[in-house]
């Protein structure tokens, strides 16, 4: 569903994102952690087809992004950090607006979002202006809006961060629903639980690279964990995750 | 489909929406009743009353584009304050249809303003006033819909360009101040009873509004809107190494000469057009000028060779200056005038005594100097068509330095040959 290979992205003399290659196949889904800079957001806007890779290329459900942007974003459903909501649009007409954009149908569309609403507790809301959403039912409607036309690879960044742990739950519920339907996840966050409940591969990026990709096991490997700490007890995810990024910082603090 | 939801989302600003229509009908309604309070204690219809009528319909046609500019302003940097850009961005959508849907969004806006405030202008000043001037008032409306459409579109650029609403407000100044500029000399125009003229106008207003439109819709692209985000830092220190590399690599010599040889024919060609210009020129003008203009062609009256020499490469020199610096800020129109202008002034001598005459007295002169100008006028008009230029991929500046480096280089060569063609024309004249 998606194929990364040799991905560079640079924007004039800041190298963003270096050599990235992975692949998410359908139905299957990828975490991506990092610290803030580590280039996650700018791999997302590449696997999202609104940035051209300066080196490498990105294919989704098989069509390349440098050939065919327009085409791959029409396979994508993008979930940005912040919801970024017109805010005085109601809800209802908001994701009208995108679902049309989106080329769904009008039948599909009302049933799409009525259906959706309902799901997120927002039935309600659904006349009122953006503007007056809170931060969580923000969040729900950007996740709407961005999965309202069934999207092959749907890409999230940090998409529970101002939810509660029932919408959380619930948010998870949908995206795991998407996926048993086919749709692959890229899913960038800082939560190490939400991370390894997904329950798919995770990848640890660091200035740009990734340092390392894989299941949890892979990753403890990768660590050099298993040998001091397998007989004991089962490290976490984080504490994992700090090797891998500790190494790498002891790495580039050494001279040359 | 963006257009539409701009409009919306205008609409549903009601306190914008009510100031804007509110002023756009109250300015014209007291600007109208203003003119028939002047009609009647002035004793009814005069020239002053016409006249002021029609220049009052100047402003209040103004006055709705000028601040439906906030829109135009707002169309992308807003969107990026407001994080919706990056959404919007991310939509199978193409690039044409979001920046052309902007445009289309406040043009609308716009015009629908301004021919609103037109039409109450004329309601309240005209009846029983026993004038209409239904002639110059088409060519208002012609004019506005050009003038109002390079406004929006270069608001619009400004808006795809700036990274913050503060900074696009004081870029506003670069369309605001020229727009007022047209609009005080088309009132001069009108005050002065030539207004003829406002079909010119109208004609270089579309030209501006269709090369601000190119521009805009060459240079849009996700890749420019997202990377602004992060590349925005240190201006100057790009400014600077850009400068840096464009001297490095700019070419000189023969080989600056075939890389464009296209603007130097252009400006090259400048001169027998203004030479036909001023030869056809000659009947309209005084005699007084002729002489001027002959004195001019005639050399200068230093007796002294070096005194003679000097003066005619200091004058040379300036043209070629004044040509290079405001070549960015004419769109390289001073390309063609530093041809073109020596070509009138032959032209005009021609036509006061003959060719071979005129020819003769300017001939060692024009031997060095055509060329030397044909280069540096070509060069200038490179460096207005690079700012003119956009690409999806950026490198505005660095184009437009590049265009300046040239012309700044061939200087170097350039400047001798001024020099020699000046010591052989003093020499002739001797």
């Amino acid at each position: 569903m998606l194929e990364v290979e040799g991905l560079s992205k640079q924007y004039g003399q800041v190298v963003a994102v270096r050599d990235l290659s992975l692949s998410v196949r359908s139905g299957t889904a990828l975490v991506l952690l990092g610290q803030n800079g580590a280039g996650k957001t700018t791999a997302l806007r590449c696997f999202a087809a609104i940035l051209k890779p300066t080196l490498g290329r990105v294919l989704v459900d098989g069509v390349d992004t440098r050939e065919d942007a327009d085409g791959a974003r029409a396979r994508v459903g993008l979930v940005p950090e912040v919801p970024g909501l017109y805010e005085r649009m109601s809800a209802g007409a908001y994701l009208d607006y995108f679902g049309r954009v989106q080329g769904v149908d009008a039948a599909t569309r009302s049933r799409t979002i009525g259906a959706l609403l309902e799901l997120f507790g927002l039935a309600e809301a659904g006349d009122r202006w953006l503007g007056t959403f809170s931060k969580g039912m923000r969040q729900k409607v950007a996740l709407i809006r961005a999965t309202i036309h069934r999207p092959r690879l749907i890409l999230a960044d940090e998409p529970t961060s101002a939810l509660d742990p029932d919408s959380a739950r619930i948010v998870w519920g949908y995206l795991e629903d998407l996926r048993s339907q086919g749709s692959a996840l890229v899913v960038c966050t800082h939560n190490m639980e939400e991370a390894q409940a997904l329950g798919g591969e995770i990848g640890i990026m660091m200035g740009g690279r990734l340092l390392a990709a894989g299941g949890f096991g892979a990753l403890v490997s990768a660590a050099g964990l298993q040998r001091r700490r397998e007989m004991v007890e089962r490290p976490t995810l984080e504490e994992v995750y700090l090797a891998i990024v500790n190494r790498e910082s002891e790495l580039a603090a050494r001279p040359a | 489909m963006v257009a539409g939801r701009d409009l919306r989302d205008a609409a549903g600003d009601l306190r914008l929406a009510l100031a804007m229509v509110g002023l756009a009908a109250a300015i014209p309604i007291a600007a109208g009743t203003g003119i028939r309070a002047l009609a009647y204690f002035g004793g009814g219809l005069s020239p002053v009353v016409e006249r002021m009528s029609i220049v009052g319909a100047f402003f209040v046609v103004f006055l709705p584009a000028s601040y439906t500019l906030v829109l135009a302003l707002e169309s992308f940097v807003g969107e990026r304050e407001r994080s919706t850009l990056e959404v919007l961005l991310s939509t199978p959508l193409r690039e044409a249809e979001i920046y052309v849907g902007k445009v289309a969004a406040v043009l609308s806006v716009s015009l629908v303003l301004c021919f609103g405030a037109l039409i109450a202008y004329c309601a309240v000043t005209f009846p029983g006033l026993g004038y209409f001037p239904i002639g110059i008032l088409v060519s208002l409306a012609i004019a506005t819909i050009s003038q109002v459409a390079a406004m929006v579109a270069g608001a619009v650029i400004v808006s795809a360009n700036a990274r913050t609403m503060r900074a696009a407000n004081v870029m506003a100044s670069f369309i605001i101040l020229p727009m007022s500029v047209v609009l005080q000399v088309e009132a001069g125009l009108i005050l002065i009873g030539r207004g003829e003229f406002l079909w010119a106008f109208a004609a270089a207003m579309a030209v501006a509004a269709v090369i601000l439109l190119r521009m805009g819709l060459g240079g849009f692209s996700r890749e420019a809107l997202l990377a602004r985000e992060v590349g925005g830092k240190g201006l100057a220190r790009r400014a600077a190494r850009a400068t840096a590399t464009a001297f490095r690599q700019a070419p000189a010599g023969r080989s600056l000469v075939r890389a464009r040889w296209l603007p130097i024919l252009l400006s090259a060609l400048a001169f027998p057009v203004g030479a036909g210009l001023g030869y056809l020129g000659a009947g309209p003008l005084s005699h007084k000028w002729g002489s001027d203009i002959a004195g001019a062609i005639g050399g200068p009256s230093h007796r002294d060779l070096a005194g003679a020499a000097l003066s005619i490469f200091a004058g040379d020199l300036l043209a070629v200056l004044i040509a290079g610096l405001l070549a960015a800020l004419t769109l390289g129109f001073t390309g063609y005038l530093i041809t073109g202008v020596p070509g009138a002034l032959l032209g005009y001598a021609a036509a006061l005594s003959s060719w071979p005459v005129a020819l003769a007295a300017d001939f060692p002169h024009l031997l060095i100097h055509l060329p030397v100008a044909a280069v540096a006028g070509g060069l200038a008009i490179q460096i207005g068509a690079s700012v003119i230029h956009m690409e999806p991929d950026g490198g505005w500046l660095a184009r437009v330095v590049t265009a300046q480096a040239a012309l700044a280089r061939a200087l170097l060569w350039l400047v001798p040959l001024l020099a020699a063609g000046a010591l052989l024309q003093a020499l002739s004249t001797r």
